[in-house]
């Protein structure tokens, strides 16, 4: 694991250059199911790294969609994931011949489109984490005592196009570490380092967007309350 | 349901404080005591673990529209072009 994740949020640098891809700290394990091999994939990202455009084509045919997704979950907007996808892959095709395999080439892929979309949200000005961390907690992601053990809990209820919608719902420095660790499967260490703040900051915002969620959740208003 | 409670409203706001590390140790968090006693506590890791497992599910649904591919097709034949010219 790298060293140098713990930083304040207080001095965060000025914006940085992309960080370097270096293998990821994570278990090959991990890697492997979060980014199961794609038949083909080796023999397309050898011959795109000689140059063969039709390669490239197919490996952006296999990645499209999970780079799509990952950009426009962190933004929320499908314009500029759109833009931010076109961006990694014109990234990925300067970059593929650096690609040495000493991790899983979507892990590599996708670390990549993660750095293109922080780096834009860097150049917005727009804070990475949300603000709401150094305010008092609302009330609304306090917790809640009230809410009676008679209620029901959310298990087998929500499925993925409700838990999407919700995950929308989220304010973006919320929603960015929520897609980091639990949808993407990144660690509090490597997003503390991502996106410069400090592990324990990752970790309250990952909780509270997970609070915020169950609100969401648990809401009758969305016309699929269960009785 | 509060009947035989054990705890105190100072011990849920103490275990909640505490709940964004723990959910980060490998600890069996439902193992932890105060959920031995308290039901709203318990419900409530229930449905934060709940959350996260079903969030990895959701991996990839959307496909960029064919513009996408069309733009990188367009900004690599620009730069094949650039290249040729500057050499
Ligand atoms: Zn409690």
């Amino acid at each position: 694991m790298t060293k140098n994740t713990l930083r304040t949020a207080g001095k965060a640098p000025s914006p940085t250059p992309a960080q370097p891809l270096t293998a990821e700290a994570r278990p090959v394990q991990q890697q492997r199911r979060r980014n199961p091999p794609i038949a083909g994939e080796l023999a397309a990202i050898a011959q795109a790294q000689q140059g063969d455009g039709a390669s490239f084509e197919v490996l952006y045919n296999m990645h499209k969609r999970r780079v799509y997704s990952l950009c426009l979950r962190m933004l929320g907007n499908v314009a500029e994931a759109e833009d931010l996808t076109q961006e990694a892959f014109l990234q990925l095709h300067r970059k593929i011949a650096t690609f040495r395999g000493d991790s899983a080439f979507s892990t590599w892929l996708h670390r990549m489109a993660v750095n293109v979309v922080l780096m834009h949200l860097r150049k917005k000005g727009l804070p990475l984490v949300s603000l709401e961390e150094t305010l008092e907690p609302s009330q609304e992601d306090g917790p809640r005592k009230d809410f009676g053990a008679r209620d029901l809990t959310l298990s087998g209820c929500i499925d993925r196009v409700t838990l999407e919608r919700a995950v929308e719902e989220l304010p973006p420095g919320y929603r960015m570490v929520f897609v980091l660790h639990d949808v993407e499967g990144y660690e509090h260490n490597e997003i503390a380092g991502m996106l410069k703040c400090s592990i324990g900051n990752s970790k309250s915002q990952l909780h509270k967007a997970r609070m915020r969620l169950r609100n969401l959740l648990r809401q009758p208003a969305d016309g699929k309350v269960q009785a | 349901m509060t009947s035989d409670r054990t705890h105190t409203p100072r011990d849920c706001d103490e275990f909640q404080r505490q709940l964004p590390e723990l959910f980060d140790s490998d600890r069996d968090l439902l193992a932890h005591a105060h959920l031995q006693t308290c039901e709203n506590c318990s419900s409530l890791v229930r449905d934060l673990e709940y959350i996260a497992a079903q969030a990895k599910l959701l991996l990839p649904i959307h496909d960029p529209s064919p513009a996408v591919w069309d733009n990188i097709q367009n900004a690599l034949a620009r730069q094949a072009k650039d290249d040729n010219k500057s050499s």
